[in-house]
């Protein structure tokens, strides 16, 4: 038997092929399933696509970085449902792309800040400044997002890749609806409006668990 | 989980093991005596490199390995759709939490929800309840010492927008408040003048010693007539009307900034704040006792 990994140990093109076979065991065990799972593939019965202001706020939330200190992701323990609200589930976050589960909470958990009673004024003045509302907090400013107004440019395109290729079911008809509100009542919006529409929407597929 | 899944989980898993096992009785078979004997065959300048067996420590510790996985999957889920004998989901762990706790503090509610909110807030376990529901659910606007932020108002100091008898709180916590004062200049005159001369007017209310100025005190003449349009809603003595939320004008205390810029501001663009509801969000005895709480903030030197 001795002879065999002698085999191995002197042969490095075999030995990464079997390191390879050796460390996918977990990925085909654990991962690989999911992509064929209901819980992991079906979108809860009450989610909806955002629409095109929130989707806007999505990629302002993406370039700041606000994934980097905020998770999206509410674990299913007593301490995290009483301060955020019910826990994430995988049919939530079916349409999401890129996810924004985040992995650190420097910041509070924010999967369910649309579900709080908080004002939109609040988030505004949070925004541009978060310690004139909480003293002690440790975020920075964002307050040019009230300046710039949003760059809609790529945005007929950026939902039509998420119905096309991600199968988000926005209809063509939904995608006209959507850019003529870009091209009228949201034409001025800036990245304030846009951040807060989509945080206030995070959450609102599990309104009536709160 | 279909069962084909199933299936190739479980096939996946227990291939694993056994292969891990079948790697380390394969190794095992060499006997201290054999490996004496037995070089790699690899030689460098009269050195030559022995095969050792595998240590015992090492060799125990797989062993062990082995052991804890398949107890471990015995107790546990983790064999496809065999949800291990002792039934664990971290949904059932989370729900078993949720019930343990709700069984411990019902009847701590029950208690509370028997006091009156305004005895309630003596009881210092109520207290303690009551401080953890308000860092949670309203530190984020009235600030964790509720000592409030511009626009939001600081919950201690005993001055009530809506009033602060208990029932007053428990109403604005439980359906929430909508504050408006609509911009008034055009109706004081429109002027920057009229404005300026308003605002030095309410200033005055609570900083009497400003007439000494005899251009404030001429502002104030001025202005003085006009305040009859504020009088609607702030009263004629100007010390605000509960009913509506009408600020207290005259006791120096500004929830929108006590500058002048800020009072002129206030006049020219008016003012929306808003107060959310909480019904629903906080079941009825939790907010029975942060009401408790809320009433208590501004009375703890009657203790």
């Amino acid at each position: 038997m001795a002879n065999y990994h002698s085999v191995i140990e002197k042969n490095v093109g075999l030995m990464i092929v079997l390191t390879l076979v050796a460390v996918s065991f977990g990925g085909l065990a654990e991962i690989v399933p999911l992509f064929w799972q209901k819980a992991t593939t079906e979108p809860m019965a009450t989610l909806r696509p955002y629409t095109a202001l929130e989707m806007a706020g999505r990629d302002v939330y993406i370039r700041e970085g606000c994934h980097v200190c905020h998770t999206q992701m509410v674990r299913p323990l007593r301490a995290e449902t009483e301060r955020f609200g019910p826990y994430s589930v995988a049919g939530e976050d079916v349409w999401e792309h890129p996810f924004l589960w985040g992995s650190k909470r420097t910041g509070p958990d924010l999967d369910r800040v649309g579900l709080r009673p908080i004002t939109e004024q609040w988030h505004r003045e949070h925004l541009r400044d978060p310690r004139q509302v909480v003293p002690e907090s440790n975020m920075p400013a964002y307050p040019w997002l009230a300046e710039n107004t949003v760059d809609w440019s790529h945005m007929e395109r950026t939902l039509k890749v998420f119905k096309n290729q991600f199968g988000v079911p926005y209809s063509d008809q939904d995608i006209d609806e959507q850019m003529k509100k870009v091209r009228g009542e949201w034409a001025d919006a800036t990245e304030e409006d846009a951040v807060v529409a989509y945080l206030l929407s995070l959450g609102q597929a599990r309104r009536e668990e709160r | 989980m279909s069962q084909f899944w199933s299936v190739y989980i479980i096939a996946i898993v227990v291939l694993n093991l056994v292969g891990c096992a079948i790697l380390l009785l394969v190794n095992l078979k060499m006997t201290p005596e054999e490996a004496r004997n037995e070089t790699t065959g690899h030689s460098f300048d009269g050195i030559q490199e022995r095969n050792q067996p595998l240590p015992r420590w090492w060799l125990f510790l797989f062993v062990g390995t082995l052991i804890f996985s398949v107890v471990y999957l015995v107790l546990y889920p983790g064999l496809g759709r065999f949800g291990g004998l002792l039934n664990w989901s971290s949904v059932t762990q989370w729900e078993q939490e949720v019930a343990l706790v709700e069984k411990r503090t019902e009847p701590l509610f029950e208690q509370f929800a028997k006091v009156p909110v305004d005895e309630l807030h003596q009881y210092p376990e109520a207290r303690d309840v009551g401080g953890r529901l308000f860092a949670n659910n309203c530190a984020i606007c009235h600030g964790s010492d509720a000592r409030g932020a511009k626009g939001y108002p600081n919950l201690t100091d005993d001055d009530w927008l809506y009033g602060g008898s208990a029932d007053a709180i428990l109403t604005s916590i439980t359906n929430g408040r909508n504050g408006m004062m609509p911009p008034m200049a055009a109706a004081i005159g429109g002027t920057d003048e009229a404005v300026r001369d308003m605002a030095l007017y309410v200033q005055s209310l609570s900083r009497p010693d400003m007439t000494s100025d005899p251009q404030v005190a001429a502002a104030v003449e001025r202005a003085k007539p006009k305040f009859a349009v504020c009088a609607a809603c702030h009263g004629q003595d100007a010390t605000g009307n509960h009913a509506l939320g009408a600020p207290n004008l005259t006791d120096g205390i500004w929830l929108h900034g006590a500058r002048l810029e800020d009072i002129e501001t206030t006049i020219r663009q008016g003012r929306n704040s808003h107060m959310p509801k909480h019904e629903g969000v906080l079941s009825d005895e939790r907010l029975h006792v942060l009401a408790a709480y809320v009433y208590g903030l501004s009375r703890n030197d009657e203790e």
